[in-house]
Parts: structure tokens; sequence; C-alpha cells
């Protein structure tokens, strides 16, 4: 009873980075860095990769944060501080690139 | 007893793009959590995004003035940012939240950058707080989150 319950609750990094890549990779794939196309990128990865969470029917609570960059020879640092309970709680960042775009989603997940 | 569930592992992806993150053990407030059966917090309780972010341009402000982008030491500065917002987020005494503080740093070069979130929660409960910093040399994007822990 303990086991089952255990896996209904906890934060699954290989799931999400799995459900993750694949949504990126379908609203981007190939596509060069486009400036008017950017918004609606953002918008359908975030809502997209949500929407999918949320069907895997867990009781979390999820903020998905996402960056997209074009490559210019810039840096970029990203770095997250989090106050939860580490038992139940997590995250997990997945960080894809095609020839001119990086692209960092971070999914954090809350148990209720 | 629920098992620990996860490494996370910060790896360069490319010489000039890195990302970290770094989390903390907090798990006093779940210590203190004895069970009040509030759903939601009280309407002076609740969090005030305004005067988080005044706090989080604050701490920018100060900690980012006059700097320049240096790849060697921006991770530090990126994480110590997120640390010091967190302190400061814990010391304004929100009762049962937790917090969730990103920041991201970028070189200025030109760049086009796009940062959006959505978040699957309690909109009564729960809120967030964004700040934006630039100089001449680097730009500086930090969200904080906070969730109600019922």
């Amino acid at each position: 009873m303990d086991e089952d319950q255990s896996e209904e609750t906890t934060f699954v990094v290989d799931e999400i980075t799995t459900i993750i890549k694949e949504t990126v990779e379908t609203t981007i794939g190939n596509n060069s860095y486009q400036h008017e196309k950017i918004n609606q990128w953002m918008s359908s990865i975030a809502e997209l990769s949500l929407s999918q969470l949320t069907k895997l029917g867990k009781p979390f609570k999820y903020i998905v944060t996402c960056i997209i960059l074009q490559k210019n020879g810039a840096g970029l640092h990203t770095a997250s501080s989090c106050f939860w309970d580490n038992t139940t709680d997590g995250s997990c960042t997945v960080r894809w690139e095609n020839k001119t775009i990086y692209c960092i989603v971070s999914v954090f997940g809350l148990a209720i | 007893m629920k098992p620990s569930c996860y490494d996370n592992v910060g790896k360069a992806v490319k010489r000039k793009c890195e990302t970290t993150i770094a989390q903390k053990r907090d798990i006093s407030l779940m210590d203190t959590g004895a069970n009040t059966y509030l759903i939601r917090p009280n309407y002076k309780d609740k969090f005030k995004a305004g005067v988080a972010k005044e706090c989080i341009g604050e701490i920018l402000r100060e900690q980012l003035y006059g700097v320049q982008y240096d790849p060697e030491e921006v991770p530090t500065l990126s994480r110590s940012l997120a640390d010091s917002i967190k302190h400061k987020l814990k010391d304004m005494a929100f009762d049962r939240y937790k917090f969730i503080v990103q920041v991201v740093i970028g070189e200025q070069r030109g760049e086009g950058v796009k940062m959006a979130a959505r978040c699957f929660w309690d909109a009564d409960t729960d809120n967030y707080a964004q700040e934006i910093y630039m100089n001449d040399s680097l730009f500086c994007v930090a969200a904080a989150f906070a969730v109600y822990y019922y």
C-alpha cells in the first residue's frame, strides 16, 4: 500500500524529461530563429508541456518556465533556489538546441 | 517512508551556455507544519506580489550595479542571487508558503531572448513576482513563485 502511494506522489524526473523533449521537438523542430514566431513557440511549448504534465494525474502543482535564446555566441546562466519539502517536491531542466536556437525548459513540481 | 527520488546535476551545454540548479535542503517548514486544516491563507497572510517585487528589485540593483559579464564569475553570482532572494522571502515571514526562485543572467550582445512561465496551481493562494535588471554588459531576470502548502 505504501509502495503504491509513493509511486503516485513523487516527482519522476525521467518521465518529465521525455515529455518536455518531445514537446520542444514538435514545436520548434528544425526551424531557425524567427522573431515573429518566438511568442507563439514560447506559449505553445509552455502550454503543451503543462497540459501533458497535468494529464499524468499526479497530485502536484506545476511551474514550467521556458527560455528561448538565439545562438549568437553570448553566454547565459540560470540558477534556481527552492524552499520546499525535499522528499516530495522536485525539479527538472531540459536543454535543447538546434542550429540557431537554444531552448531551456525548467519544470518545478510541488506536492499538494 | 517516502524515498528521495532524484538527482539533479548541472552540466555545460557548450562552453558559453551553462545551466545550473542549486537545491536547498530545507524541510524546517514541514517539520513545524502540524495540520492546520486551512485550505487558504488569511487575507493578511497572503503572498504579496508587489512587496516581493520591490525586494527582488532592490537585491538585483544592489548586487549587480556596475558588474561586468564574466563567464567565470557569473555562475556563482547567479546562485548567490537566487539564494539571497530566497532568504529575503523567507524573512518576510509568509507562513506555510513554499518558494521557488529562478535567476537568469545573460550577456548583452544584441541576441534575441524570450522567457515565459506557465503554472498549474491554485490561483487564490499562489502567486509570483518578477523583476528585470539591465546594464551595459549583462541582463538579469529574477522570478519568484510562492505556492501555499495546505
